[in-house]
């Protein structure tokens, strides 16, 4: 359990999670992802692999991972996101295998857009999706907001965009 | 929310023609619809045919209409804001201050109606897609000149014009005469292309009888019983350098040529705001690189080129080519004092004598470890193959010990490219390094393709602190820098200590604070 949780260091600490609902977001997701598979697995287990010693490898496989997908990671990806907004800087940090943490400066960012989709609305989540002109991470994106949250960063990371660009 | 109905505008929508040109477009993706159509006709189905229209018409004018319906902009003193999306709704904001350019368009149609499409763009990321930062399609002339007054006088300029033609100066800042050029053609061989001709020859090549690894080429070319004819032929070895010889030509051949058409002529002059490139032969390209819009510098050079002293400058722009590059060569083989007069026209500092930071071995060890699994298949089979060939064959046969052979040839091959990629990582390793030059970050990278990044730290837009699991365990992390322009990625320092890398970002970032 441990081994999950951020480092706690001077910068992580201040880190703010966002909303417990985009666990089911994400656990939704996988569902949507990783049904169909098993409904494939099971079929092609009855299908093709029942007279063979591999049969009910796939399904039990495949039920294996989606049950890891569905009830262990969502909630474990929810730990390790985390945002910051400091007086000029907007921090995103996620991942543990593949661990990014991201700064903008807020000057730096060239538009914002807050968009929801049918699973934000089900859940109130929103993401906010920050523009900036870099090539490599141009777009920057918090998933999981409160939708108010999300309108209140933008409005305050609207303030700080002003023309210094160039 | 109150606040903000104050410095905004009542929402506006398209003018309803806009709906014609979505139709058309949804028209374009109903291909099948078409085909289906057609096909109903053909076959008699006079009924079916109606029912397919019918269902067309119905659901993309309706989803046209919903569309639009649910599209609407805000004009606020500072900002425009754009709600569009039927079922994920997505409201962008687009600041004034953020906006680079307003373009204009009108169709004919809309010209009759006194319509226009109105396009902003904000150097931000889509466009290097191809993807409009926004657009509002089909709102009146007017509004449309409106909106672009406003945008211009909240950023507080006088329109700008398109960078003009300015006088060249008599003397070129840099150019290149035929001699240089066939010279950066000589370095222009590459191993790609090489690798090319080799995949070339030995696949489309042999049926048209240009392979110069078979024996029938070179008795088509060679007189038999000439003594050169008698040598190439006589044996593999031979054989085999001859035809290595023969690629080496070609190749040198064409990089000599791509040079030529590309760089002939190669002319760079100081205009007031940038440079002014003249390069081609049979197409002569005129850019003009506005210096101001200028990102990043790469100073980019191999082994061979930098014991002569050579190398080539690249810019990394906001000002797009046609082609969609961000990066312009401005230089493409030079000598440091000239790289240095280029540099210096746009007023960017020589390097200075800096002090340069190696990083951890991790560099090194994060590819070794990444590449571990491979590295320990190939070993396996290697050895599994070379006593399979060496001890087997007296028991199984012949012709299952010449297959063991090549198994152990090929397993063989990639163990040695497999090493030698980590060979090469740790020479690039040796070289690798950063610095803090005032106000500007340069790292050096590469031993074989050696790379010198010239990065102004005020053009840093983002910066990400990357640390992969293999990199946790070693206390190494990379950050990667996000800087506008396209075509060249890729900025950042690889495999620092994570507490360095902490520091190099605090550093980077402390001008935002």
């Amino acid at each position: 359990m441990l081994l999950y949780r951020l480092p706690m260091t001077a910068e992580t600490a201040t880190l703010s999670p966002v909303e417990p609902g985009y666990k089911q977001v994400l656990r939704v997701r996988a569902m949507i992802f990783w049904l169909p598979l098993l409904i494939a697995a099971i079929i092609a287990d009855l299908v093709f692999l029942l007279p063979t010693p591999f049969y009910g490898l796939p399904s039990v496989g495949i039920a294996f991972l989606a049950a890891m997908a569905i009830l262990v990671v969502p909630s474990r990806r929810y730990q390790r996101l985390g945002y910051a907004l400091h007086p000029t800087l907007l921090q995103v940090v996620r991942g543990w295998l593949f661990h990014a943490d991201t700064m903008v400066p807020l000057v730096r960012v060239q538009h914002i857009d807050v968009t929801r989709g049918p699973l934000d609305k089900m859940f109130g989540t929103a993401d906010l999706v920050v523009h900036t002109a870099g090539t490599h991470n141009s777009i920057v994106v918090l998933p999981g907001l409160a939708p108010e949250r999300a309108a209140e960063i933008r409005d305050e990371i609207r303030r700080h965009i002003r023309s210094d660009f160039e | 929310m109150k606040e903000a109905a104050a410095t905004l505008g009542p929402p506006e929508r398209l003018h309803p023609i806009s709906l014609l040109s979505s139709l058309a477009a949804s028209a374009r993706g109903m291909w099948g619809m078409f085909a289906a159509g057609g096909y109903f006709a053909i076959q008699g189905h006079w009924f079916l045919l109606v029912v397919t229209l019918a269902i067309y018409t119905i659901v993309s004018f309706g989803s046209a209409l919903l569309r639009w319906s649910k599209f609407s902009f805000v004009v606020g003193q500072r900002e425009i804001r754009i709600d569009s999306g039927l079922l994920s709704r997505t409201h962008r904001s687009l600041p004034f201050d953020r906006i680079q350019d307003v373009t204009i368009e009108q169709n004919p149609l809309w010209r009759v109606l006194g319509l226009a499409r109105v396009r902003f763009e904000t150097g931000g990321s889509g466009g290097a897609s191809g993807e409009d930062d926004g657009s509002l399609a089909a709102i009146t002339l007017q509004r449309a000149g409106e909106i672009r007054d406003l945008v211009r006088a909240s950023r507080g300029l006088a329109p700008t014009a398109l960078p003009a033609e300015v006088e060249a100066e008599a003397v070129p800042i840099f150019a290149m005469d035929l001699k240089r050029v066939l010279l950066a053609g000589l370095f222009n061989f590459s191993l790609a292309v090489l690798g090319a001709l080799v995949g070339f020859t030995q696949t489309i090549g042999n049926p048209m009888g240009f392979d110069p690894f078979d024996m029938d080429f070179w008795a088509g070319l060679i007189a038999p019983g000439t003594p050169l004819g008698e040598f190439v032929m006589d044996n593999q070895v031979t054989l085999f350098v001859a035809g290595a010889v023969v690629l080496l030509l070609v190749g040198l051949a064409t990089g000599l040529l791509r040079s030529l058409l590309r760089d002939y002529g190669f002319r760079l002059d100081r205009t007031a705001t940038g440079l002014r490139r003249r390069r081609g032969l049979l197409t002569v390209t005129d850019v003009v690189l506005p210096g101001k819009r200028t990102q990043a510098a790469i100073i980019a050079t191999g082994p061979v080129r930098s014991h002569y002293g050579w190398s080539e400058l690249k810019l990394q722009s906001l000002a797009r080519e046609d082609s969609g590059k961000g990066d312009h060569v401005v230089a493409p083989l030079a000598d440091d004092p000239e790289i240095a007069d280029v540099l210096g026209a746009i007023a960017w500092q020589p390097i200075g004598r800096v002090d340069w930071q190696r990083v951890s071995s991790a560099y090194v060890w994060a590819l070794a470890i990444g590449l571990s699994p491979l590295l320990l298949v190939a070993g396996g089979q290697a050895l599994f193959f070379w006593y399979a060939s060496a001890l087997l064959p007296d028991a199984v046969g012949g012709e299952m010990g010449e297959g063991f052979d090549t198994m152990l040839i090929v397993s063989t091959l990639i163990l040695v490219a497999l090493v030698g990629t980590i060979a090469m990582r740790w020479m690039a390793w040796r070289r690798y390094a950063y610095a803090f030059d005032g106000d500007r970050l340069l790292v050096r990278s590469g031993w074989w393709r050696r790379r010198l990044r010239i990065l102004p730290m005020r053009n840093v837009q983002s910066v990400d602190y990357l640390q992969s699991f293999i990199d946790r365990g070693l206390g190494t992390a990379n950050l990667l820098f996000g800087v506008a322009g396209g075509g060249l990625t890729g900025h950042g320092i690889k495999a620092l200590p994570s507490e360095t890398a902490r520091q190099v970002r605090e550093q980077l970032l402390s001008r935002f604070q």
